[in-house]
């Protein structure tokens, strides 16, 4: 029988090395998918979503069970590393330039994907969280709404607004005479 | 149907066109009617077919990944040098806490035995004399819960170093016979010729609170005292 992430986890605190390997392999690619997505660089997914897994096995780690599950509180850290990414200061610069230089849409190659993956980074986090999470991650929206503890009409609703303003982009980008200035 | 119920039916659609579940993304009968009619949503319609496409896309290659074996081995490499530090800190949690508990449990024997102490000489107050008459209550006054030493006043003789009687606090009288060092052990000057007259035991009066400490004491039948 698998056991539960939180299961998992208790074992984990006690000193499990097993248990904290089996909660990396199980979360660890999901992880790095949603911070790849969130942050577009393959870089700082791979540094969020080990980071995580530093952060968790770490002193100051506080999941508590009853304020939600495991992998919510999982993916709100990778959320607020990205986040902190995001917030480099103007001396980071270079720093995101590679970043930029190395983003996903680039690395396939495919002008209108990466111009649509560069909308997505500039979506309002409530829009572009659901969209990674629903569908690139391809959630339920019950798991979506458990994710991110809001109700599954709000999930819904921040869906369909959220690829609203991403099919508004793609029209844009559709249009010869706008591509140069997307 | 009306546009704002053909997107979300459409945008539905569209979701489902990505999983490969040709049968359920296919627009119904009503939502296509509307399409064929309404040039807004066919647009909507195709730039969320394209949207469902890209996204296909971003997932594909969001799963070619280098292997991050490099990183995982790193990462349990790094619990296991926590997990070895962990048992000192354990260890010395332990210290702490059996410390603790020795201490308390110090505490507590000498409080016990500072107790018993007490118990023993209020017992021996009582017990050790040759008569203990039945005890007279009164209540304390003004004075005398505030200064045992007012008790002096009608010969009687506070008995030094005792915390005061509180407002209302009921004291007895409790008379008894009491051996000269068991007076001097009160704290009670005791004057060698009382010994001399009194052979053995003094006969005295003393003024005890509820809690059974005596607060003054005296002679009664040397007024010497």
């Amino acid at each position: 029988m698998q056991l539960s992430d939180e299961e998992l986890y208790r074992q984990m605190r006690k000193g499990n090395r097993d248990a904290f390997a089996q909660l990396y392999e199980r979360r660890e690619p999901g992880l790095y998918r949603f911070a790849l997505h969130m942050s577009g660089s393959p870089a700082v997914a791979e540094e969020v979503s080990n980071e995580v897994f530093v952060q968790l096995m770490g002193p100051a780690a506080r999941f508590d069970e009853t304020r939600g599950s495991l992998e919510s509180f999982l993916y709100g850290i990778a959320r607020n590393l990205v986040r902190v990414v995001r917030r480099q200061p103007p001396v980071a610069e270079p720093v995101d330039r590679a970043f930029e230089a190395n983003i996903l849409g680039e690395l396939i190659g495919n002008e209108t994907t990466a111009a649509l993956h560069r909308t997505l980074r500039e979506l309002p986090e409530r829009y572009r969280d659901v969209i990674i999470l629903c569908d690139l991650e391809e959630r339920s929206y019950e798991d979506v709404a458990r994710l991110i503890g809001r109700p599954v009409g709000t999930v819904r609703s921040r869906l369909h607004r959220g690829r609203a303003l991403l099919a508004a982009k793609l029209k844009r980008l559709n249009a010869p005479s706008e591509v140069f200035s997307a | 149907m009306t546009c704002r119920e053909g997107i979300v039916e459409l945008v539905e659609c569209a979701r489902r066109a990505g999983t490969g579940a040709r049968i359920h993304a296919e627009p119904g009968r009503e939502l296509r009617a509307h399409l064929a009619v309404c040039a807004h949503c066919s647009e909507r319609w195709e730039a969320e077919l394209q949207l469902t496409a890209q996204f296909g896309v971003m997932r594909a290659s969001a799963a070619v990944r280098e292997s991050p074996d490099s990183r995982r081995r790193a990462l349990l490499q790094e619990f296991s040098h926590r997990q070895a530090r962990m048992p000192i800190q354990t260890s010395r949690a332990w210290v702490w806490t059996l410390g603790t508990a020795a201490a308390l449990v110090f505490a507590v024997f000498v409080g016990h035995e500072a107790g018993r102490k007490a118990a023993r000489t209020s017992a021996s107050i009582q017990t050790r004399g040759a008569r203990v008459e039945p005890a007279v209550l009164y209540e304390a006054d003004a004075a005398l819960s505030s200064d045992a030493s007012a008790l002096s006043s009608d010969d009687f003789v506070a008995v030094p170093y005792t915390p005061p009687l509180a407002p209302g606090e009921m004291v007895r009288i409790v008379r008894a016979d009491l051996y000269p060092e068991t007076l001097a052990s009160m704290g009670v000057r005791v004057d060698p010729s009382w010994v001399a007259a009194w052979a053995a035991d003094l006969p005295v009066e003393m003024v005890v609170g509820e809690d059974g400490i005596p607060r003054a004491v005296r002679i009664t039948e040397n007024n010497q005292f």
